[in-house]
């Protein structure tokens, strides 16, 4: 696992951002949204001097240009860090290969966008950067190659929504968009709740996740650190409502006093082919079938 | 982009202007469901959630929905929903919640199933 910070940054502090430069409409962005919160920015052209400015100044975040190739930044980031651990770096990127996410999540990148990427998604990310008082990893690769890979992730919110950014920045054109959405979104439910339910979100705890890609197939396993669960004695789980009466869970969690909730289960089982509990409940498997792109019309 | 909530009333219905996501991440779908307990709380009995700049929801959001359509049923109010679309509208229809939770594209129409009490889902 990683180090943990040893002490915050001031709070009177001024924070600092170096920017590589993206270009256009992007620069834009990251500047206002890093000045609205009163950081200073300085900008460089590409990776080219960034270690060495890096080395001499403490930059809070670095941002790194999309022209460059991940391999580079991920070679970069490693530099970095061996010198200031504590570093956040998102890695931007238009040049990428299927490895590079494990690669970019290996050496402890904050967050990491392959384009086409959403701003708000981006603006979303840089906030929880710079929000972050105190920043160590939370995210650990186990093994890892482009077919299959095992990590550890800690029981918080921040590090289930970095973890997802990471699998939204894969691009493999052989697995459809919507599947990939699809298997993201579940992964994300079933995630959450393991993080919540099984670690009870406490930063000293770690949910193991493996992803396989197969020819025809990716499957998700996560395996919470709790004492597991039975399905079927969860009357306030919607996966427990009948099926004229979906909401019957929602009725239960009403008159018992419990916070909305409940369709994490159910909305994951719809969004993937199989979903699997092993014999204790804090283990699950989720396989989503992929249907390869129709070929054109000869 | 965080959730924002923007209240406004016509006649005894209230409608919330819904902008952003709704989802566990930074506490947004906490903050509907704060937003929406305090309204029935005070006495809101007919609201209208209005979802076209709702960007995205997640179990927790669709769960906040949910819940407030079986508190006001409860309370011999009711609940509709307004022009869902994109991201929102493919978990809705996952759950094929637009045909127990009335919806309409309509403003107008949607305020005025209120006033008959007797609508049919998704026009």
């Amino acid at each position: 696992m990683t180090t943990p910070c040893s002490s915050a940054v001031a709070p009177n502090t001024q924070k600092s951002a170096l920017l590589v430069a993206s270009g256009g409409d992007v620069d834009k962005l990251l500047t206002e949204v890093l000045t609205s919160e009163g950081w200073g920015i300085q900008h460089v052209a590409d990776n080219q001097h960034v270690l060495e400015l890096a080395r001499a100044n403490p930059f809070d975040l670095i941002i790194t240009g999309r022209e460059t190739r991940v391999r580079e930044d991920v070679e970069l980031l490693r530099k970095i860090r061996s010198a200031r651990p504590h570093l956040r770096l998102i890695i931007l990127t238009d040049k990428f290969t299927p490895g590079d996410v494990i690669s970019a999540m290996r050496e402890g990148a904050f967050s990491y966008f392959s384009a086409p990427f959403n701003a708000s998604e981006l603006t979303d990310m840089v906030r929880a950067a710079m929000a972050e008082p105190c920043w160590d990893d939370g995210i650990e690769v186990l093994s890892g190659t482009p077919q299959w890979f095992t990590l550890t992730a800690r029981c918080d919110l921040a590090t289930a929504n970095r973890l997802v950014q990471f699998l939204h920045g894969v691009r493999d054109p052989s697995i459809p968009e919507d599947d990939k959405d699809h298997i993201i979104f579940a992964f994300k439910e079933i995630l959450i709740n393991a993080m919540e339910h099984g670690g009870h979100f406490d930063p000293s705890q770690h949910v193991e996740i493996s992803f396989i890609r197969a020819r025809r197939a990716i499957a998700c396993r996560v395996k919470d650190p709790g004492k597991g669960f039975s399905l079927e004695e969860l009357r306030h789980a919607a996966a427990n409502s009948s099926p004229d009466d979906m909401f019957s869970h929602a009725r239960v969690r009403d008159e018992r006093g419990m916070r909305p909730g409940g369709f994490g289960i159910l909305l994951a089982k719809k969004l993937v082919d199989e979903l699997i509990y092993n014999e204790k409940g804090n283990e699950v498997v989720l396989v989503k079938y992929l249907h390869p792109p129709e070929s054109p019309t000869q | 982009m965080a959730l924002q909530i923007s209240i406004r009333e016509s006649a005894d219905v209230t409608i919330l202007d819904l902008r952003g996501r709704s989802t566990l991440d930074d506490g947004e779908s906490e903050s509907l469901s704060k937003q929406l307990q305090s309204l029935i709380t005070d006495g809101v009995r007919k609201l209208l959630l209005n979802l076209e700049h709702l960007t995205q929801v997640d179990s927790s959001g669709l769960s906040v929905i949910i819940a407030t359509y079986v508190s006001l049923k409860r309370r011999d109010g009711d609940l509709k929903l307004l022009r869902p679309s994109g991201r929102v509208l493919d978990v809705f229809t996952v759950f094929r919640l637009t045909n127990a939770i009335p919806s309409f594209e309509d403003e107008a129409e949607a305020l005025a199933s209120f006033r008959s009490r007797s609508y049919s889902a998704t026009p």
